[in-house]
């Protein structure tokens, strides 16, 4: 038997499945999302994929999953009908949220629709201080009339968040045992369990999308159980999280809000592992598709983790000034910066004349001019089959048709003529605006946070980063350019390279010159030791459990926090002036300057990973294996590479051509991704299979 | 691809125009990464910009709306005392709101950019600080009456030299005020942002060429400007005026304060005239002109299109103008610590013109703004604390759709701190924040619905200030909405509960509590021209009580089964609008000095 592993990610229009074996066999499908049924998808995929490969369901022995079921719940508000208990005098912490607004000068804006009306948030009299102590004891008889109240309003699922339940759950914990008593056929999520820290909102918050999506996503994950099942597929399924990390099914069934952003974290991890692979330390990651391109930090070979993101929210200017566009979720998840720039962007012209490239989008339907399915706007993909950059006759290995005519004589009518330029500078201008607005998110997890792109190689990926890769690296004096192999699908492919992982953190909110380091320790092992058992109950044996332990810091005063390693071994005093030192390091290399000796450093949270080990490598030895009968080097074209160069004929050619060093220009077509070298710069393969392309 | 860049480049401009604006928000991200002071992450009070070489505004980092247009000043002000002596190097700062600032906490940092010897840039920071000195801690009271209580004035002076810092001017503010590691930490977040920006500036010039990049900001402004008039050009002209009023300055109890602007609009060009407005008062609460020009650019934004970049060409096209000696113009010596009071307050007033202007744009009155709260004392290890809070939260009534409820003020860009961070941090129990069901101004499109926040002190003692507005003279509303619920505030709620004016200061003794309730925003359109089915959800929210529904919206509801009756609606509506008695719907409905005198809510 040989042993293989399968990624499949499910996004909004495709899904795609990767399958490795361990001697680095690799096959690829895309097949169309079935929206409303996204299961149904991963049963043709599995189908198609036994026909087309000689696999069968016992070489299979891990299905990696990532999944837009759970963002798609909040995205649509299809999720369940939810109650949400809390303290009295706080009832509508939910809905006043932060009270920031994302644009400004803008009274049309409205907020994302509330998940829990007013009528089903419902107040009971108690109260826990902030150190703990409870001053007001639980009132049982509002408890039950709240979970009554409820109930009768056929609720199918209630969160609890009572203020301060982070220092202590007690009436937390009552309350669950009156939902379990009264309706134990709700399903619960607590804050204190979902995200037991301090701030209000952002527990509500996160503890409300739990308990919305939780009934959605444990259905679609039992069903995805069957469908295994019925294949008998007998590996274990495993389910991506926003932070890189995977986990069990039962675990992302008991807090669905860690895998919302499981398909863009996927290709980040993907990221991290060739940068370990290759011994390249610090990678930018550019995920371009068809609505928004997401770039990503990969420094020493780790990924780059916030704390908190916000989903739903549509997608801005790149500016991360704003916010408030979506719901706030305290989880830990890749960090990433998102813009408005994909291949569906719309192009216009503004009232000053100035071209202009999204964040309005054509999507999928009605599509670009080239679809010929609807679309009436010019967008990025139009003026890259204007420009050459893309084959008509070839995207997703032909099965995608496009119309260069429809998309000429449109983008000559509403764009070029208007401009009073000829239709391929026009459309050479669009392409570079793109380019420049994916620029923003790249300063946004770089030159935003004191770090210099020229430091870093570019790792482009998605449907359209490998298009624009040579454009965005030459204006930000990046030399070097990784594109991996199946980069259209790279997400899937991901999600073959992650560990398994669990978060855990508790709040301390104490100066580091006044805490008594044993209770740091104390509150580090008790983190660890729910870490260890989950680990032990998803079967890893216990050395191949690893645990990390960070803490968030700030300066007293200081309202956002910054994230530290903590190195093992129990917590003394010493080790707290270790901490100490390294936050101000940590703060001078983020913000350019540390403050003065003697101001004090305050510990606020303390956080736990676990993780599980692989008990075997990943990452196969030399280079992958494909199958894919890639069609043979379709001669050459032309290519319009700006108004200096004009149009060169650039020879096309595949991956498999680039076995030695090949000079710019030429195009490079694959299945499912289109890589643009433009004159001077030289492209070549590496030894596991990725395109270089050097400027 | 390098040739692409040379010359002839087409898109040279559209990529240039990007990365300036890019680059003010870079300078505002590395604020807010860097600052300590919650003032400046939470509440976003601070903005940054590029100026060129002859300091005309040429990007603004998207920050607080009430800042755009109150850099120009700043720059004119550093020109005129040294043109002829200015060097690479140099920092100036500044913070005198009768020469470039606009009162003393917010600090004016400038940063010539140079290549070679042209000056070919201006970078500048400028962040409201957590105390400059003065007679109050915080340097935002409101009841000062001169200038000089208020904190440490600084002219425009270098703070650096050729790159040499000035230690006598350093410790001079350091000895100045009340919390140094603050402020210091915050100055040097200023320098990072100027100094992140010439670096990035220097880059960009560096890859266009001097003498396009020259030309290029010639056509960035000509082109904010082009847009601003082409959008002007589409609104409709004719002259405009707007008045409303302020419950007093804190010092004058009891005496309304006017404010009153004209719009005159022809063609692509927009002026507005504060001439009418009262003169200056003793209270802390005058405006410098560019405060003014500030709180009405923000109005005239709002009813413009999206995407015109902040810069001096959308100022060629609107112009403010307010008489020497008024509260939006003040003279020495004027104080105006507190003058974020009537710049809210004048964002109301002009958003009341624009509604004339062009009535389907324009929401009623909001909130009126922030609330300012602090709470002082000692910890019981005499050691000291400050407690800041700034609430405001609704909006009002829309031309489609109501005002929405927990949003900051339009004017500001404000986040609210965490109830258990405050908690954690100060002697203070927060007992509530909710909305408040009844307050908000009915309409067909309703105000958003205010809240309240009760405080309890924790420590011996304390000294609370608040300073609050629109309790006389409520948020106006439009097209037949009614004017909003006044602000309150309560000390002690409960049987021995005692009213407080808008504004006042108290000594609080441990477990004392402070309830606020915010204004109700105004409403927009006629309350009996509501969507029943939107009155019921109200019901059901328990954001208007029974009596509300039916007296004021008229619509009668089945409450067990959560139905409108429909025939019963209709013959109440109709009986109500012929009490009622409208001729024709009234365009504003607001207090004034004549109407508010058997309202009950003085004293």
């Amino acid at each position: 038997m040989t042993d293989y592993r399968v990624g499949i990610d499910i996004g909004g229009t495709f899904t795609d499945i990767v399958v490795l074996g361990e001697g680095g066999q690799l096959y690829t499908k895309k097949v169309s999302s079935t929206v409303g049924d996204y299961a149904g998808a991963i049963a043709t995929g599995l189908e198609v994929l036994f026909n087309e490969t000689a696999l069968e369901s016992d070489d299979i022995r891990e299905v990696l999953h990532g999944t837009t079921v759970a963002s798609n719940a909040i995205l649509e508000k299809k999720g369940v009908r939810t109650g949400l208990i809390t303290t009295k005098g706080f009832r509508d912490i939910l809905e006043i949220r932060d009270l920031r607004v994302p644009q400004l000068y803008h009274i049309g804006w409205n907020k994302p629709t509330v998940l829990v009306p007013r009528y089903l948030r419902v107040v009971v009299d108690e109260r826990v201080s902030i150190t703990g102590d409870v001053s007001t004891p639980l009132s049982i008889e509002d408890a039950e009339n709240a979970v009554e109240r409820l109930v009768s309003e056929g609720v199918e699922a209630i969160a609890v968040c009572l203020l301060n339940s982070f220092s202590n759950p007690i009436h937390e914990r009552q309350i669950l045992e009156i939902i379990q008593h009264r309706a134990p056929h709700l399903l619960c999520s607590i804050s204190s369990e979902v995200h037991p820290e301090i701030k209000e909102y952002e527990r509500t918050s996160t503890t409300v999308v739990n308990a919305y999506i939780k009934p959605i996503v444990s259905r679609y994950l039992q069903s995805m159980r069957e469908i295994l099942e019925d294949r008998n597929v007998k590996g274990s399924l495993l389910l991506m999280q926003s932070s890189g990390g995977l986990t069990t099914v039962d675990e992302a069934i008991e807090k669905p809000v860690n895998i919302i952003e499981s398909g863009p974290a996927a290709g980040v991890i993907g990221a991290q592992m060739l940068a370990r692979h290759h011994g390249l330390g610090n990678i930018i990651t550019l995920d371009m598709g068809g609505t928004t391109a997401k770039a990503s930090i990969i420094e020493k070979g780790i990924v780059n983790r916030s704390k908190e993101f916000q989903v739903g929210g549509g997608v801005l200017s790149g500016s991360r000034l704003l916010t408030g566009a979506g719901y706030l979720l305290s989880v830990p998840a890749v960090d990433l910066a998102e813009v408005g720039a994909g291949g569906g962007s719309i192009i216009t012209i503004d009232a000053a004349g100035s071209l202009c490239v999204g964040p309005e989008s054509a999507g999928a339907d009605p599509g670009p001019l080239c679809y010929g399915i609807g679309g009436s706007r010019a967008t990025v993909t139009d003026s890259n089959i204007i420009l050459g950059y893309l084959n008509p006759e070839r995207l997703v290995g032909g099965e995608l048709k496009l119309n260069r005519q429809a998309a000429l004589t449109e983008f000559e009518r509403s764009i070029a003529a208007p401009l009073g330029m000829s239709v391929e500078v026009a459309a050479y201008g669009a392409h570079r605006i793109a380019a420049a607005n994916m620029i923003r998110a790249i300063r946004s997890v770089s030159s935003e946070r004191g770090r210099d792109p020229r430091d870093y190689s570019l790792c482009a990926f998605g449907g359209n980063g490998p298009v624009f890769a040579a454009t965005m690296a030459v204006d930000l004096g990046i030399a070097e350019i990784i594109i991996p192999p199946a980069p259209g699908l790279f997400s899937a492919f991901g999600l073959l390279y992650a560990d398994v992982e669990h978060h855990y953190s508790a709040t301390i909110k104490c100066r580091l010159d006044q805490v008594d380091a044993s209770n740091v320790e104390l509150a580090y092992s008790k983190l660890e030791d729910k870490a260890r058992s989950q680990l032990q109950s998803d079967g890893f044996s216990l050395d191949l459990c690893k645990i990390e332990r960070s803490a968030e810091l700030h300066y007293q005063g200081q309202t956002h926090e910054l994230s530290v390693d903590i190195p093992s071994g129990s917590i003394d005093s010493n080790a707290l002036t270790q901490i100490a030192d390294q936050f101000h390091f940590e703060h001078e290399r983020t913000y350019g300057h540390r403050a003065d000796i003697g101001e004090p450093v305050e510990l606020v949270n303390v956080h736990v990973v676990g993780i599980g080990l692989a008990d075997r490598p990943r990452t196969p030895k030399g280079k992958f294996e494909t199958d894919r009968k890639v069609h043979i080097s379709q001669g050459e074209r032309e290519v319009f590479y700006g108004p200096s160069l004009g149009w060169l004929k650039s020879p096309i050619l595949t991956r498999g051509d680039l076995y030695k060093s090949i000079q710019g220009p030429c195009i490079i077509e694959e299945y499912d991704s289109t890589c643009v070298v433009p004159p001077g710069s030289s492209v070549s393969l590496d030894v596991a299979g990725n395109i270089r392309l050097n400027i | 691809m390098s040739q692409s860049k040379s010359l002839e480049d087409p898109f040279g401009f559209e990529l240039f125009k990007n990365a300036l604006s890019a680059i003010a928000d870079e300078m505002a991200v590395t604020i807010i990464r860097t600052t300590y002071s919650s003032v400046l992450k939470n509440n976003m009070d601070f903005s940054t910009a590029l100026g060129d070489g002859n300091g005309r505004l040429i990007a603004q980092g998207l920050t607080l709306p009430l800042h755009l247009g109150s850099m120009p000043d700043a720059f004119l002000s550093v020109l005129r005392h040294f043109d002829g002596d200015i060097e690479p190097g140099d920092i100036f700062v500044l913070n005198d709101p009768f020469d470039g600032g606009t009162h003393l906490p917010d600090i004016f940092l400038l940063k010539p950019i140079f290549i070679g010897a042209k000056r070919i840039a201006f970078a500048a920071a400028c962040c409201h600080h957590t105390d400059v000195g003065g007679r109050v801690a915080g340097s935002n009271a409101s009841d000062s009456t001169e200038i000089y209580q208020e904190g440490l004035r600084i002219p425009p002076l270098k703070l650096y030299q050729r790159g040499v810092p000035n230690h006598t001017l350093f410790s001079l503010i350091e000895t100045n005020v009340r919390v140094p590691s603050l402020v210091m930490g915050d100055l040097r977040a200023q320098i990072s942002a100027c100094e992140v920006a010439e670096q990035q500036f220097l880059t960009l010039v560096g890859r266009h060429g001097v003498a396009l990049s020259g030309d290029y900001i010639e056509r960035v402004l000509n082109n904010a400007e082009q847009l601003t008039r082409a959008a002007l050009q589409e609104l409709p002209d004719g002259v405009f005026s707007f008045e409303d009023w302020i419950d007093d300055d804190g010092v004058d109890y009891g005496k309304p304060i006017r404010l009153f602007v004209t719009l005159t609009k022809k063609g692509d060009h927009l002026k507005a005239d504060w001439s009418g407005s009262s003169p200056q008062v003793k209270g802390a609460i005058n405006n410098t002109l560019s405060f003014t020009k500030a709180a009405t650019f923000c109005c005239i934004r709002s009813v413009l299109p999206p995407n015109i970049p902040n810069n001096d060409g959308v100022f060629r096209a609107i112009e403010v103008t307010a008489p020497e000696g008024s509260i939006a113009n003040m003279v020495l010596p004027g104080a105006c610590a507190a003058r974020g009071l009537t710049g809210f307050r004048m964002v109301d007033c002009c958003f009341g013109a624009l509604a004339q202007m062009v009535p389907d744009q324009v929401f009623a009155a909001s909130d009126g703004g922030n609330t300012g709260i602090s709470i002082g004392g000692y910890h019981d290890d005499r050691t000291p604390f400050i407690y800041v809070d700034f609430a405001c939260g609704t909006w009002g009534g829309r031309p489609k759709a109501d005002g929405m409820s927990g949003v900051s003020n339009v004017a500001a860009n404000m986040a609210s701190t965490s109830v258990e961070i405050t908690e954690a941090e100060h002697p203070i129990e927060i007992l509530a924040y909710e909305l408040v069901p009844d307050r908000a101004g009915a309409g067909r499109y309703r105000g958003g619905v205010p809240y309240c926040r009760e405080y309890r002190l924790l420590a011996d003692e304390a000294v609370l200030q608040v300073r609050s507005d629109r309790r006389i003279f409520r948020p106006y509303g439009l097209q037949g909405g009614a004017c909003g619920a006044p602000s309150s505030n309560i000390l002690n709620p409960g049987p021995d509960e005692t009213m407080m004016p808008a504004k006042f200061t108290v000594t609080l003794g441990k477990g004392d509590r402070l309830r606020h309730e915010l204004a109700g925003p105004g409403g927009w359109g006629d309350p009996l021209l509501r969507d029943t089915a939107s009155v019921l959800q109200d019901l059901r929210d328990e954001l208007i009580s029974i009596d509300t529904a039916t007296k004021v919206y008229g619509v009668v509801i089945d409450v067990k089964n959560w139905l409108v009756l429909e025939e019963e609606t209709v013959q109440l509506r109709r009986e109500l609008g012929k009490e009622r008695g409208w001729t024709t719907t009234p365009a504003v409905i607001q207090d004034s000095p004549n109407n508010i005198s058997n309202s009950g809510r003085i004293g």
